[in-house]
């Protein structure tokens, strides 16, 4: 079979009855996807098959037999992020980061099929991503924003936003 | 049959760091040739934002860009000792000791600056990445330009190391325990009130609004604060209302075979949460603070309880606040009844509102 992964394409043999998460990380080596529960609960292990975001520990690679598969790395370059990356580094929406690959990949299948920034809406279409760390409002702002278009200056985000805490540790 | 809603608070007190337990951490520091500073410590950042908190310390102390501070905690060869992320210690005993080993390295950076522009050192200042005479601000020196003087001039490295560690406290009196140091260094305080919903008929609570309270002594980076807070918001919802440690009623070969069999918080069990944060220092942390890791997640199941009790009027007296657990009490709801100074509420739980000036609970054999 033929896999396209982030534009490149392998060919991969007998492993079609294998997850698409296990060939990802195992056999091509892209391990953006990570494997949390292993039974489509958790999240963590979403790619995008065709654009649509799939739990690739349930996916026999077999169906992904050419489709464009998008990871984590595929989304943006540590030079351009994309619009989502921005937004979750500016909102400071990973901790651990375990989650957010998949809750990325999730966010840019929601807002590519027109969502908005509603609170609702956004807790109802990541609603199946388990984050242990956040609290989960980091996340909805980040997501919210790049549905909204907000355009961000990282430089100032980490570096700037903070520094001087002689004046009081705030903005 | 219907909802009802009930609102209560809850107030804790949280001690931060394994005080009297010798619980080092360390920390040191080089200057490269350019000013670029390098930090090698041993805290493990979990997502907690401890290379970030740590890296502005130094930032800070020494007077330099934060963008400066690489941060390694990457291997136990080149890293001193610290002994973990645990007790809320990375910022308030790690920190400590990065903000020490940082002292250190201004130090010697005002000396050879002071070598290089001929200035005694106590009159120099770093100030943004450039060493500045006190009062002519026009005199000074890149730190850039000091470091690579200390290299290839003075061959000295320009290094500061730090240990931050808690002596172990002696008992001096076997009979109470008492030891000859304060019990803590910091402790911080905290408040939440719950607004639940809970259904008398499926037993379901729902909660509602999160309102809460901490002092955090100094929110060095308050954004990473929230987060803490936030997502102990969600993690003390769980254990109030979902989480159960022993899930496998009645034993443990009923154990859930799925993962959705753990009741952990999902994006939509998240209610309205307020925070306010207080910054009362503490005398012991870099720059005032206090830790904030674990508090977060204290104060919100005893919050919950009290506004199950003020809604339905029984209180539940294990975690989480189950389902079954509301149904069982509902049914044996008794009216409180006063037994000298003590209200018992329903066998289970007893308010005593007079002992020693505050409220004890209780529960009968």
């Amino acid at each position: 079979m033929n896999l396209t992964v982030n534009g490149i394409t392998h060919g991969v043999d007998g492993r079609e009855l294998a997850t698409l998460l296990d060939v990802l990380r195992e056999d091509i080596g892209v391990t953006g996807p990570k494997a949390g529960c292993h039974q489509g609960g958790c999240g963590a292990c979403t790619v995008l098959v065709d654009g649509e975001p799939r739990r690739s520990c349930l996916l026999p690679a077999g169906y992904a037999d050419g489709t464009e598969i998008t990871t984590v790395e595929g989304l943006g370059t540590p030079e351009k992020l994309a619009p989502i990356q921005q937004a979750f580094v500016h909102h400071y929406a990973a901790q651990c980061g375990f989650c957010t690959s998949g809750m990325m990949l999730a966010a840019h299948a929601y807002i590519d099929r027109g969502g908005t920034d509603d609170h609702d809406a956004i807790q109802q279409a990541l609603g199946g991503h388990v984050c242990r760390c956040t609290g989960y409002s980091k996340i909805i702002d980040a997501v919210a924003a790049a549905a909204r278009g907000d355009s961000f200056d990282l430089t100032t985000t980490a570096v700037g936003k903070y520094t001087t805490m002689a004046t009081g540790g705030g903005e | 049959m219907a909802k009802h809603t009930g609102r209560g608070i809850a107030a804790i007190e949280y001690p931060t760091g394994m005080n009297q337990n010798g619980d080092p951490s360390q920390c040191w520091i080089k200057v490269k040739p350019d000013g670029r500073i390098d930090v090698f410590a041993g805290t493990a950042d979990i997502g907690n934002g401890s290379k970030t908190i740590q890296s502005q310390i130094v930032a800070e102390t020494i007077g330099v860009p934060y963008d400066w501070i690489t941060y390694d905690n990457s291997n136990t060869d080149s890293s001193p000792v610290c002994t973990g992320t645990f007790a809320s210690r990375a910022t308030f005993v790690a920190g400590k000791a990065a903000e020490k080993a940082a002292l250190q390295v201004k130090q010697k950076i005002l000396e050879i600056a002071g070598k290089e522009l001929e200035i005694d050192p106590t009159d120099l200042e770093i100030v943004d990445g450039e060493v500045v005479a006190k009062g002519a601000p026009q005199t000074k020196l890149s730190v850039g330009d000091v470091a690579a003087a200390a290299t290839w001039g003075h061959g000295e490295l320009i290094t500061g190391t730090g240990a931050q560690l808690k002596p172990y406290a002696a008992i001096i009196d076997p009979e109470t325990g008492e030891v000859d140091l304060p019990p803590h260094s910091a402790i911080s305080y905290a408040a939440c009130s719950a607004e639940v919903e809970v259904d008398d008929e499926t037993g379901e609570v729902r909660v509602v609004r999160l309102q809460q309270c901490y002092d955090v002594g100094r929110a060095m980076n308050p954004t990473l604060v929230e987060g803490q807070i936030e997502g102990g918001a969600m993690m003390g919802l769980g254990l109030g209302v979902l989480e159960n440690c022993y899930p496998y009623y009645p034993s443990v070969e009923h154990r859930g075979g799925a993962f959705g069999s753990y009741l952990a918080p999902g994006m939509e069990d998240m209610p309205q949460i307020d925070t306010i944060m207080i910054e009362n220092p503490s005398a012991d942390g870099p720059y005032g603070a206090k830790g904030i890791g674990e508090m977060a997640n204290n104060p919100q199941p005893p919050a919950i309880a009290a506004a199950v009790h003020d809604a339905i009027g029984v209180w539940i007296t294990e975690l989480p606040i189950t389902p079954e657990r509301v149904l069982r009490a509902l049914e044996a709801k008794t009216e409180p009844r006063r037994e000298g100074k003590k209200v018992v509420f329903d066998g289970e739980l007893s308010v005593n509102a007079v002992s020693k000036g505050g409220i004890t609970f209780e529960v009968p054999a």
